[in-house]
């Protein structure tokens, strides 16, 4: 009975909870549509705002602008055709093959040891046999100090390298060599000061048999019998 | 409603009647009540109907109209690249209302006064004195003016936005673009012709695309006012043409105007020399003669002989030359070394018709093609066209056209014999070139390449090379016409020239008006010493631009021409 009385009060209430369920659903939609509508307008501001800072650079870059900044200050010309290859083979042809000296060093390097080795057992000589072998477990550290006697061997490659060589390539063996030069030189004068003289002295004749004399990084032995001849003086 | 009728019952009482009396009245009351209530009820509904409505479908409160899409008030012009030629900003404008100002009169006048000097402070206080409603103080200000103009804090002065044209490139093809005028009408160029498609919402917010190339305009605008300046010419025209489109790639008049402030130009300056302006072009009109008599079967070698003696008379008047040759010479060294009398020869051989209908079939004889509605009217000898005209007409005097013409001209000569309209917008996939019509055979097209490449190698035009890059072209040097005669101090120089020769891709004309000589030049004022360096230079710098591959072992085959030439032409 009272189920009944209330029947309309229940069917009134369903409707407005139907009605308030469809607006707010209607509310919903309508902020989103807003919202997309807010970011839609700021792309155009965004869009408005780039066109006008790129009329602005577009017009402080103007061409005759860079023109004269061009004529004044960086004198740029355009290329002349010497200056533009058509293909790769064009500028292929700009480089001529390169010669080897520096190659030829790393070599020397790889087979000085091996030099010491052999040369006693190649040439008999009095002092190669009695080279200990403590000398040739020194020899794999720090023989660049030892460079010492080497200038005279070294200057018989340099020389070779700039004569068989183009003119353009002449600096690169130029600038090795002295690089290589450099460390053998400085290092007995800097760092052991104290054992100059001797060394110096050694260079001359021979002394100490403590110190390997063999320079990894020596030129080629070409004349082996310069190099044993320091080495088996001691 | 309820009262009973009083025909049914008896007649009542006195009390009873006024009982029904009531009832009635009250009855009545109910009635209206009701229909007031419902009157209430459905406008109250009415309001909730259209509120329910609204959150439903209505707008939000805080929606910004009006900013549905980007369309410009006026559409931009973009070159081939889409290099912006032409924009419309919004810039501001300061506005006066004497009637709303406040302040003392005297010295606001000073203060404007102050910050914008083109008046003074007494033309300041007639305007606020005058009583109007309303002046322009300055349009497209400054932001910094605007920004000191608001400080003022005078109500009077009105501060607004309002589209305005701007040419960010300044000078840069000005006479192509052409200008507006203060209130957004195109009044020259482009602007004019296609003002309709500009301004018209529903195609304005696709920029117009040019045919230029901004780069290669101003290479040439530079080029040729240095030249303009060393050589003190009062005026400069050149026309870059691609010669198997009809595309304007450049195009420029020179003195310079900057159609930013198009009112500041000088008459002179806003004379488009290059589509409006008609010269006569001198020997620049030799290749077309020479092409017309070996499409008329006359020359079929460049080696056939004319005799050139020093002076030539027909009828009252004298051809002479400047290197006069005194001996028969071949049609090669005629043109080698631009020989007046030998052309005039060739030139009455082709006759007055057929140079006519050759002239009329390369749009010589009718306004440019283009455009612009800045067209020149070219000049002819028209209704007095006899064998003296047809003579001078051959070597191209006795007829005046535009550069741009010219450009045509040499165009429609070197991309195979065929005419096409020069244009100024942009060709492409969906704008294909005009439908062309053929002037010269394809085989003479081909031949000329090597008798114009001979002129750059071995001619008049040496200076015109740009090495690598096989310039061939023409000079010419054409006295203006003065009152009774012609100026031999005042002369109109040009250079025709296409580019690369071997596979000609672009033609291009210079043009120099009354240039001066100068100690370089060892006081000659002829083409060759001023006009032809403006073809090496410019295209030095634009043949890289345009993909022109500069390569010093590639010549047009010049066995057609070589042969012809004598010894002793050779110097």
């Amino acid at each position: 009975m009272s189920v009944r009385s209330f029947h309309s009060v229940f069917m009134a209430s369903v409707v407005a909870g139907a009605a308030l369920g469809c607006y707010l659903v209607s509310l919903r939609v309508a902020s989103e549509r807003a919202a997309l509508e807010q970011v839609e307008t700021q792309i155009l501001m965004a869009q408005r705002d780039v066109r006008l800072l790129s009329t602005e650079i577009g017009t402080r870059a103007r061409l005759s602008q860079l023109e004269r900044w061009n004529v004044r200050v960086l004198a740029l010309s355009a290329p002349s055709a010497d200056q533009i290859l058509g293909d790769r083979f064009q500028l292929a042809r700009l480089i001529s093959p390169e010669r080897k000296p520096a190659i030829e060093a790393p070599v020397i390097l790889a087979s000085a040891p091996a030099d010491a080795k052999q040369a006693p057992l190649g040439e008999g000589q009095a002092a190669a046999p009695a080279q200990p072998q403590a000398q040739l477990l020194h020899e794999a550290g720090l023989k660049l100090p030892e460079m010492r006697p080497a200038p005279s061997e070294k200057a018989r490659p340099l020389p070779l390298a700039p004569a068989k060589v183009p003119q353009v390539r002449a600096a690169e063996p130029r600038a090795i060599a002295a690089t290589v030069a450099k460390p053998a030189e400085s290092r007995p004068a800097d760092k052991k000061a104290g054992e100059k003289p001797p060394r110096a002295a050694m260079g001359a004749m021979t002394k100490p048999v403590r110190t390997a004399k063999v320079d990894p990084l020596a030129p080629i032995p070409a004349g082996p019998s310069t190099d044993k001849a320091s080495r088996t003086d001691p | 409603m309820n009262a009973p009728t009083a025909a049914l019952v008896a007649p009542r009482p006195e009390r009873l009647r006024l009982v029904g009396q009531r009832r009635q009245i009250l009855s009545v009351m109910h009635q209206r009540l009701m229909l007031g209530m419902l009157v209430y009820a459905g406008v109250i509904a009415l309001v909730a109907l259209r509120i329910l409505y609204l959150a439903a479908f209505g707008d939000h409160a805080g929606r910004q109209a009006g900013m549905a899409s980007l369309v410009p008030p006026r559409g931009d012009i973009v070159d081939r690249d889409g290099h912006p030629l032409a924009q419309t900003i919004d810039a501001w404008t300061i506005g006066l209302h004497p009637n709303k100002v406040i302040g003392d009169k005297l010295e606001l006048a000073r203060k404007l006064a102050a910050l914008m000097p083109e008046r003074d402070v007494i033309a300041y206080l007639k305007m606020l004195r005058s009583g109007k409603s309303f002046f322009y103080l300055r349009r497209r200000a400054s932001p910094r003016l605007v920004e000191a103009v608001n400080a003022l804090g005078e109500p009077g002065l009105a501060l607004d936005r309002e589209p305005d044209r701007l040419y960010p490139q300044t000078s840069l093809a000005a006479h192509v673009i052409g200008y507006t005028d203060v209130d957004g009408h195109g009044v020259a160029g482009i602007e004019r012709a296609f003002d309709d498609r500009l301004s018209n919402p529903a195609t304005r917010g696709q920029p117009l695309q040019l045919s230029i190339s901004s780069r290669v305009q101003q290479a040439l605008e530079h080029e040729l006012l240095a030249a303009m300046e060393r050589f003190s010419a009062i005026g400069a025209a050149g026309v870059i043409l691609d010669i198997q489109t009809g595309e304007i790639l450049a195009m420029t008049s020179l003195p310079q105007l900057n159609p930013n402030a198009a009112g500041q130009g000088s008459p002179e300056a806003r004379f488009n020399r290059a589509a409006l302006g008609v010269y006569e072009l001198g020997s620049t009109f030799k290749p077309f003669t020479v092409a017309m008599a070996m499409d008329s079967g006359i020359i079929e070698s460049f080696g056939k002989m004319y005799p050139c003696p020093r002076s030539l008379t027909v009828g009252n008047r004298s051809i002479s030359d400047t290197h006069p040759f005194g001996r028969p010479c071949s049609v090669a060294e005629i043109m080698k070394e631009s020989s007046n009398i030998g052309t005039a020869q060739i030139a009455a051989q082709v006759g007055a018709e057929r140079q006519k209908a050759f002239l009329r079939k390369m749009g010589f004889l009718s306004p440019v093609a283009v455009e612009l509605k800045e067209r020149g009217r070219t000049l002819s000898p028209g209704s007095n066209w006899g064998e003296v005209a047809t003579m001078t007409v051959g070597y191209g005097h006795g007829i005046a056209v535009t550069p741009l013409h010219l450009a045509t001209g040499y165009a429609t000569l070197f991309n195979g014999g065929i005419y096409r309209p020069p244009t100024l917008l942009k060709v492409d996939a969906r704008r294909p070139a005009a439908k062309g019509r053929r002037v010269f055979t394809a085989d003479t097209s081909y031949k000329m390449r090597a008798l114009l490449r001979l002129v750059v190698t071995q001619g008049t035009g040496k200076k015109a090379d740009a090495p690598g890059y096989r310039v061939g072209g023409k000079t010419g040097t054409a006295e203006k016409p003065v009152a009774g005669g012609y100026s031999s101090t005042r002369v109109v120089t040009s250079f025709a020239g296409v580019f690369p020769m071997d596979e000609p891709r672009y033609a291009m004309v210079v043009m120099l008006d009354e240039p001066q000589p100068t100690a370089e030049t060892y006081g000659f004022r002829t083409a060759g010493w001023n006009a032809a360096p403006i073809m090496s230079q410019t295209v030095s710098r634009i043949a890289p631009m345009l993909g022109v591959i500069p390569d010093k072992r590639r010549e047009p085959d010049l066995s057609e021409v070589l042969p012809y030439l004598h010894e002793d032409a050779e110097n």
